[in-house]
């Protein structure tokens, strides 16, 4: 058997919450043991608030367990949030000095990798501007760069990998299985299943600071599901993490315009989705986003994006309206984040469950409808014999 | 490229090596001087004056005290003319209080990148220090030229201002570490600060000489005003560039064993609540 990479030993870890320092003791970890072999990826997945960060920060150092021991064979490079140290007034070169170091590169390394990294991150013709003048895009997707340039022995990512476009998640994935390739052990957290699934070798399963299951990432992630519906919601535990990110998700609900009543919607037909949140104190720009899940759960079928949205405390709605919905019939599951516009940084997820019945409309067999006119061209007559278009149709 | 095996255990004072935690910080010898330059980059890069403002406040400050001593027709420099003679203590005096004030809140001051990213995190007050001791340095070069304007040379006493400076930066990198790492519990250390300092400032032989101190208090009330390190550092500090003397080696000594105390102590605490400063910062 391959050494271990990361032994987790008995760990717990406890904070003290509250306005007054010190009032109310609260476990994020208790008891857990993981182990990691090398050249193995580890993926953790579970509810907000339990545990998973805390986890994280105490396998990259960020802070020391309260009970038990970790120990670590390896470099270890841990990612946590893209632009960790970025300063606003440095050019991007300069802050690929800063950021690196920081991350625990030498400066001979880091200019040595310079040129891969910029071009990496596609910001070439704007190295030596101040990076307050970037988009939030370049910004991120430099942050991004210089970590997937560390040559790790360990490496830890925390969500970070849902960043930029897809052309640049796909470079990011590739850059990650060439990482894999060369023999880095990985430790993945991510609400992404899918790509939990697709990454790791194993995937661990907390609940409420515990283990609830290890195993095969497809079991593990069965297992998540099943838990998920069998107590959708239940009340009460996203606080810790709401008290830190300022906004949670309190519940997504969908509804057929055209049926109120109904608590389903019909293929083709129009569909909205409200998604109401509570905020705590105001917050900078946030984009909400909201996904499609097929019914197993884990295939991400779409993804909607709001853009810039200033929200309102104590809380407010945000409504996605759908003229048409191109699902075929079934059922499928919903999900929405809330993400920081600048660093893409996810501040809340939507845990419960959502479930989205699609009956039959104007698609009734296939993988979904294509809105769509049609018209009967004859050889002689011209085009006027049967013309129409399916939205002037009822639908069966 | 070697493993290095990482352990991380529950917190305890026992478990903290100071030469394990510098050999720890040896391989951030980069880190540590990136963020230098930028400490020392940012904080002129959207002034118009620059780099002069380092030697602007200890140089206010010896305008202001040597009009008000002219107004009360006093003047404690003796043979030296008593600009110099301030100045000539202004200088280290402003890189201890300015490198204090902000390595001291260098923990609070950085708080986000503290719960992101894991590096030794002694980095942020040093760099600070660095920041200061170049200030110093500047300091010194107007210190040179207002000799040169009082025509007043440096004798061979003045190599005594090289333990001087580094037993004070020594003693400062202490007081700053302890500090820091008191104030991410108690935020009262910065609101503290200022009159700490308008305190310390006038507790220390700096617009006065510490001979006037020896000739006006009893032996007791001497030796407890000498605890104090700045008596001795400061001292010496003027006596070997400004006064051609030899440092008064009591209140010298007194000062070095303090500071060789208090760097090991202020540094182990420090790192013991590096452990959780994510937690509480």
């Amino acid at each position: 058997m391959s050494p271990l990479d990361i032994s987790v030993q008995h760990v717990g870890k406890q904070y003290r919450i509250g306005a007054a320092r010190g009032k109310t003791p609260f476990w994020a970890l208790r008891d857990v043991n993981i182990d990691v072999a090398r050249g193995t990826s580890l993926g953790i997945i579970g509810r907000n608030g339990a545990g998973k960060s805390t986890l994280f920060k105490l396998l990259a150092g960020i802070t020391a367990p309260t009970t038990g021991r970790i120990v670590l064979h390896g470099r270890v490079a841990a990612l946590i949030e893209v632009g960790s140290g970025f300063h606003p007034e440095l050019t991007g070169r300069e802050n690929v000095f800063l950021s690196g170091s920081l991350l625990g590169m030498k400066r001979r390394e880091i200019a040595s990798k310079l040129n891969r990294i910029v071009e990496f991150a596609g910001v070439e013709g704007f190295i030596d501007t101040p990076v307050k003048w970037y988009s939030s895009g370049m910004y991120v997707r430099l942050g991004f760069a210089i970590a997937a340039h560390l040559e790790p022995h360990i490496l830890l990512v925390d969500e970070v990998l849902a960043v930029g476009d897809a052309e640049f998640q796909g470079r990011c994935l590739q850059r990650i299985h060439e990482l894999k390739a060369q023999g880095t052990t990985n430790l993945f957290i991510s609400h992404d299943l899918t790509a939990i699934e697709r990454l790791c070798d194993s995937a661990v399963l907390l609940e409420r600071g515990e283990i609830g299951a290890t195993g095969a990432p497809a079991d593990v992630v069965a297992t998540y599901h099943r838990r998920i519906i069998a107590h959708a919601n239940a009340p009460g535990e996203p606080v810790a993490a709401a008290l830190k990110s300022g906004i949670t998700v309190t519940n997504l609900a969908t509804q057929d315009p055209a049926a109120p009543d109904s608590v389903s919607c019909r293929s083709g037909g129009a569909l909205a989705v409200s998604l109401k949140y509570e905020a705590t104190r105001p917050l900078p720009p946030v984009e909400f986003e909201l996904r499609f899940y097929a019914v197993d759960g884990t295939t991400r079928i779409a993804t909607l994006r709001t853009g810039e949205v200033h929200v309102d405390v104590p809380g407010g709605t945000i409504e996605f309206t759908i003229a048409s919905l191109p699902l075929s019939p079934g059922a499928y599951f919903l999900g929405a984040i809330v993400r920081d516009l600048a660093s893409a940084k996810a501040l809340a997820w939507w845990d419960g469950e959502t479930r989205l019945h699609v009956q039959e409309g104007r698609a009734r067999t296939g993988e979904y409808h294509i809105p769509h006119t049609w018209r009967h061209v004859q050889a002689d007559a011209g085009e006027r014999t049967a013309a129409g278009s399916v939205r002037s149709k009822p639908a069966g | 490229m070697s493993r290095p095996t990482v352990v991380y255990e529950p917190p305890a004072l026992r478990h903290i090596h100071p030469i394990a935690a510098l050999r720890g910080l040896r391989q951030f010898l980069d880190l540590f001087v990136t963020l230098s330059l930028h400490r020392i980059n940012v904080r002129y890069k959207q002034s118009r004056l620059g780099l002069l403002w380092a030697v602007l406040q200890p140089l206010a400050m010896m305008v202001v005290f040597t009009l008000m001593f002219t107004l009360v027709r006093a003047n404690p420099g003796g043979p030296v003319p008593f600009p110099l003679f301030a100045y000539a203590a202004l200088v280290p005096w402003t890189m201890f209080s300015s490198g204090l004030t902000s390595a001291s809140s260098a923990l609070t001051s950085h708080a986000s990148l503290l719960t992101k990213v894991a590096f030794p995190r002694e980095i942020l007050p040093l760099t600070y220090i660095v920041a200061a001791v170049v200030d110093f340095l500047l300091g010194t070069l107007v210190l040179g030229a207002l000799m040169l304007w009082f025509d007043v040379s440096p004798g061979w006493p003045a190599f005594w201002a090289v333990p001087a400076i580094i037993i004070l930066i020594a003693f400062l990198i202490g007081v700053a570490f302890l500090l820091a790492a008191v104030q991410v519990r108690y935020r009262d250390v910065g609101l503290a600060m200022p009159v700490l300092l308008q305190v310390w400032l006038f507790a220390s032989p700096v617009l006065y000489s510490l001979d006037a101190v020896k000739a006006t208090l009893s032996r007791p009330l001497y030796f407890i005003y000498t605890i104090n390190p700045l008596a001795g550092i400061v001292e010496t500090f003027r006596r070997a560039l400004v006064l051609h003397q030899a440092p008064d080696y009591g209140s010298l000594v007194t000062a070095a064993i303090i500071a060789g105390l208090l760097l090991p102590i202020a540094y182990v605490y420090f790192k013991y609540v590096e452990l959780t400063v994510a937690d509480t910062v």
